[in-house]
């Protein structure tokens, strides 16, 4: 019998799924670049496998022994801190067999006994402590040390904030957050004493393309129709509840023609923002006087009136609007995204503040409320569109002509020089930068890094 | 003690009736089975053992302090701009297992299981509750001043509103 013959994606007929024609002024995407199982499977390998993910938020693993599980493309991972208080990455399946090893996707380890054979690894190092029967099986020439968890080759921690890469071949994190890092601080000072992910997190299930997931999260375009609906039942809450204070949800943003900008923020990451009408109404509003005793006035002002939907390529958005969200994406297949959302709050917020900033999060950014369940619907009937071969092409052209190369007068205060600038979060130019990043990726061939600046 | 037959009619009426207004679409003779001041809360899960359980510092599928937080989703529904509402899924509850605790002057206790088969675009697909009620009489009927869903996935498939639940 034949075996399975492995080919290898062709590379060439994936990247041309780009067509990056600037001196044109084209830029489109191919619709299979959704659909396209090799296209899929290169991502698999190059981008999830192979460069920067986002792995969990350091207060989900606060005490030594804490853990987390996750998947990076295929490959179960799992985060464990160290007795030292230092966070480690281990590939997480027994060296034996390799079943998996932690039995809940957040725990407390000292050691990890696997349930299989009874192989024990201690979180000092993931280092292979006993096995069961070593002495009888092995002549007495059995190795233990050959035999520890394997680590990740990369992992780092910005501001809280823990990534990993399965490849040793990627640039310095903090050289691959670049223009983020901004972004990620305007998240992480809120509070002295850090950030913490609220206990309780829901994970939901897309029938499209993790790509679409990504685009939908900084698409300030579909905000104002996908989006009206909710406007329009805040403000029937409002006329029967007449409510005050931060009860109130603001969404301003959704019908109001307020100042807006969208960002390529270069190595595939993007970002919006939009100013809110009503910032008292925000639960970070009560500590805006210990804000700006801390901070620089353009921090402080991006933080306290700047709605933020930040695209960190490619697996997690963080937002910062009614609530504050960590929302990471696992692709399971071209047709299939399996996404975590969690509700980040800064740590020693009032009792009030907590309150309303779940409740605004519950409102709108969970699959049972009503805001992310309606981008959803879009995006399974967009992926369903995206098998019309016969109509091939999404155009992202939106706002070219008003493209600022670098920072705006905006970006300057908060200080991040993002790759362009548009003065509209409907414009889709920042898209250019997410799918030139991708197109490297996939077309990377030894020896290069992955580190793109976008045009 | 003799179970209190009466009552216990009552309380399965009461939840055979929201089942079936449900699955009708019977909007306002639902929303109309709950106590103005109701209280409507889906816990998220903590853990793969344990949901969420203090609302005032942990997060929830759904979370509504009073009436008017389903008035909310009644209107999303019916204003037929909800891109995940239109068109609406078709669903059949069937609810079982009512255990009607003992009175306690104007509130009775009451659990039951409820399996929610669905159709929509992607299908058929069948989800799966464990409902805690507070019910209180009020002008001498019971209303439901209290729904707790256990909602058994962690992993939720698409869109969920109330008629899915």
């Amino acid at each position: 019998m034949e075996g399975t013959v492995f080919r290898a994606p062709e590379t060439a007929r994936l990247v041309a799924m780009v067509d990056d024609r600037p001196a044109e002024k084209v830029f489109r995407v191919d619709r299979s670049i959704y659909t396209d199982p090799e296209a899929f499977e290169a991502e698999i390998k190059n981008i999830f496998e192979g460069s920067w993910i986002f792995a969990c938020h350091e207060s989900q693993v606060a005490k030594p022994g804490d853990y987390f599980a996750l998947d990076a493309g295929r490959q179960p991972v799992v985060i464990w801190r160290q007795p030292d208080g230092d966070i480690k990455g281990f590939i997480n399946a027994c060296s034996h067999r390799a079943a998996i090893l932690m039995p809940y996707k957040q725990g407390n380890a000292k050691t990890i006994t696997c349930r299989f054979h009874g192989w024990t690894y201690g979180s000092d190092g993931g280092k292979c402590l006993r096995i069961k029967g070593e002495d009888t099986g092995y002549d007495g020439a059995f190795d233990r040390s050959q035999y520890n968890m394997k680590q990740v080759p990369r992992i780092g921690n910005y501001r809280g904030f823990v990534f990993v890469s399965l490849s040793a071949d990627v640039p310095a994190l903090e050289d691959f957050l670049g223009a983020t890092k901004a972004w990620i601080d305007l998240m992480a000072d809120q509070s002295t004493e850090g950030l913490e992910v609220v206990p309780g997190a829901s994970s939901y299930t897309i029938g499209g393309n993790w790509k679409m997931q990504a685009e939908n999260g900084v698409d300030g375009y579909h905000v104002s129709t996908v989006h009206r609906v909710f406007a329009s039942t805040m403000s029937a809450r409002q006329s029967r509840d007449n409510r005050s204070g931060m009860a109130q949800t603001e969404a301003g943003r959704i019908v109001a023609n307020v100042p807006t900008a969208s960002y390529d923020l270069g190595n595939g990451h993007m970002a919006i923002r939009a100013l809110h009408t009503t910032p008292e109404v925000r639960p970070i509003w009560e500590r805006r006087d210990e804000l700006k005793a801390r901070l620089p006035a353009g921090k402080v002002d991006w933080i306290l009136n700047h709605g933020r939907n930040l695209m960190l390529f490619p697996n997690v958005l963080l937002m910062d609007n009614p609530s504050t969200q960590i929302r990471v994406m696992k692709p399971v297949a071209p047709d299939r995204t399996e996404v975590t959302v969690y509700c980040v709050a800064p740590k020693g917020e009032s009792k009030q503040a907590r309150f309303a900033r779940l409740r605004k999060f519950e409102d709108f950014y969970l699959t049972a409320g009503m805001a992310t369940s309606d981008d959803v619907a879009a995006l399974e009937d967009t992926y369903a569109g995206s098998h019309a071969r016969y109509a091939r092409w999404n155009e992202m052209v939106r706002g070219w002509d008003q493209t600022v190369k670098g920072a705006d007068a905006e970006a300057k205060k908060a200080g991040f020089v993002p790759v362009t600038s548009n003065p509209n979060w409907d414009h889709e130019i920042l898209f250019h930068g997410f799918y030139r990043h991708w197109a490297r990726l996939i077309g990377k061939t030894n020896g290069t890094n992955g580190k793109t600046n976008g045009a | 003690m003799a179970r209190n037959d009466t009552l216990h009619r009552e309380v399965e009426d009461l939840i055979y009736r929201e089942a079936t207004l449900l699955d009708r679409k019977k909007w306002e003779e639902w929303l109309d089975l709950y106590a103005e001041d109701a209280v409507y809360w889906v816990p998220a899960w903590r853990s793969e053992e344990e949901t969420t359980d203090d609302p005032d510092t942990q997060l929830n599928l759904i979370y509504l302090r009073n009436r008017g937080g389903l008035e909310d989703r009644v209107f999303r529904i019916e204003s037929r701009d909800s891109y995940a509402s239109v068109p609406l899924d078709r669903t059949v509850h069937l609810v079982g297992n009512v255990v009607v605790g003992d009175a306690n002057g104007e509130t009775v206790a009451a659990t039951a299981n409820c399996i929610v088969h669905t159709y929509g675009k992607k299908g058929g697909m069948t989800r799966a509750s464990l409902y805690d009620y507070a019910l209180r009489r009020i002008g001498g009927a019971l209303k439901i001043a209290k729904k707790k869903i256990t909602f058994i996935d962690d992993r939720l498939e698409g869109p969920i509103d109330v008629y899915h639940l």
